[in-house]
């Protein structure tokens, strides 16, 4: 199909433990988003994923990308600075778009315990993370289910959570 | 032919400019020893089984686990159970039933 990236400007993380609803992001807090397909059969993959600290002081921050064992579920937005575009500007608009918001109306999004695909962690002051996945072996999304459709970019507890930036590349089929 | 360093992903973990992470707090949070310190740059895997992504260990002495059914490289937890089973049940499949499980569903209220 064609690949969409979803990028915050910046955001300091809310640390949220396990199986607890992750915050909704307001105010540049919260969680960089989720990656939730817009349909029952609509199968997403994960291409790569970038952080960039932008904190003003040494900021520990345990950044996991996770299946999430409780899916968002109502209207879903997005904070102010979060977009989500297409890489190619000829991309027709997809028929049904993959929410990536990170503000959910109804159920928040909650991380699984053994559900952790990917430790991010990095301090946030002069840190950068980038993961890319090889041809093929990208991490997939599918339908609206616990634990398989859904995915989340959140800061886990411990450390000290900073001022950061990302952008997260997805492609749904 | 494939080469399984196909199968790797790229992991940077820059803290050239930073504090970074010491070791106790990294340890702990699933990172290997040192990993917060300078500019890293290292190969990782999806384990095929469950799609966990890993870091791989230059200094691993220890035989990683491989699936050749699947011929992909698995994370320990998913290589303990394909030797106790001998099953391979890649998440691709996984994502296939679950498919065909949404597509009867769906004829099923179709038909109703």
């Amino acid at each position: 199909m064609a690949k969409r990236i979803v990028s915050v400007t910046s955001i300091t993380p809310t640390a949220t433990a396990d199986t607890t609803n992750l915050v909704d992001s307001a105010a540049a807090a919260g969680y960089v988003c989720v990656v939730q397909p817009g349909t029952t059969t609509q199968r997403v993959q994960i291409l790569e994923i970038y952080q960039g600290g932008q904190a003003g002081a040494s900021t520990p921050t345990f950044m996991v990308l996770s299946r999430d064992s409780q899916v968002g579920t109502g209207s879903n937005t997005r904070m102010t600075g979060q977009t989500d575009s297409n890489l190619d500007a000829n991309t027709a608009a997809l028929a049904a778009p993959v929410l990536t918001g990170n503000l959910f109306a109804t159920n928040k999004p909650q991380r699984g315990v053994n559900d952790h695909l990917l430790n991010l962690s990095f301090n946030a002051f002069g840190g950068i993370v980038r993961w890319v996945a090889a041809p093929g072996e990208e991490i997939t999304v599918y339908g609206t289910a616990a634990l398989i459709g859904e995915v989340s970019l959140s800061a886990f507890t411990g450390g000290t959570t900073g001022l950061m930036g990302a952008h997260l590349i997805y492609e749904p089929y | 032919m494939k080469s399984k360093r196909s199968q790797e992903g790229y992991l940077l973990i820059d803290h050239s400019n930073s504090p970074g992470i010491p070791d106790d707090i990294a340890i702990p949070s699933g990172l290997p020893a040192g990993i917060g310190r300078g500019k890293q740059e290292l190969p990782t895997f999806t384990c095929s089984h469950c799609q966990f992504v890993l870091i791989m260990n230059p200094l691993r002495t220890r035989e990683r686990g491989y699936c050749p059914k699947c011929d992909h490289y698995v994370c320990d937890k998913c290589n303990g159970i394909r030797v106790m089973t001998g099953e391979c049940r890649t998440f691709s499949q996984i994502v296939d039933d679950k498919h065909e499980e949404v597509i009867k569903q769906e004829s099923l209220i179709r038909l109703f």
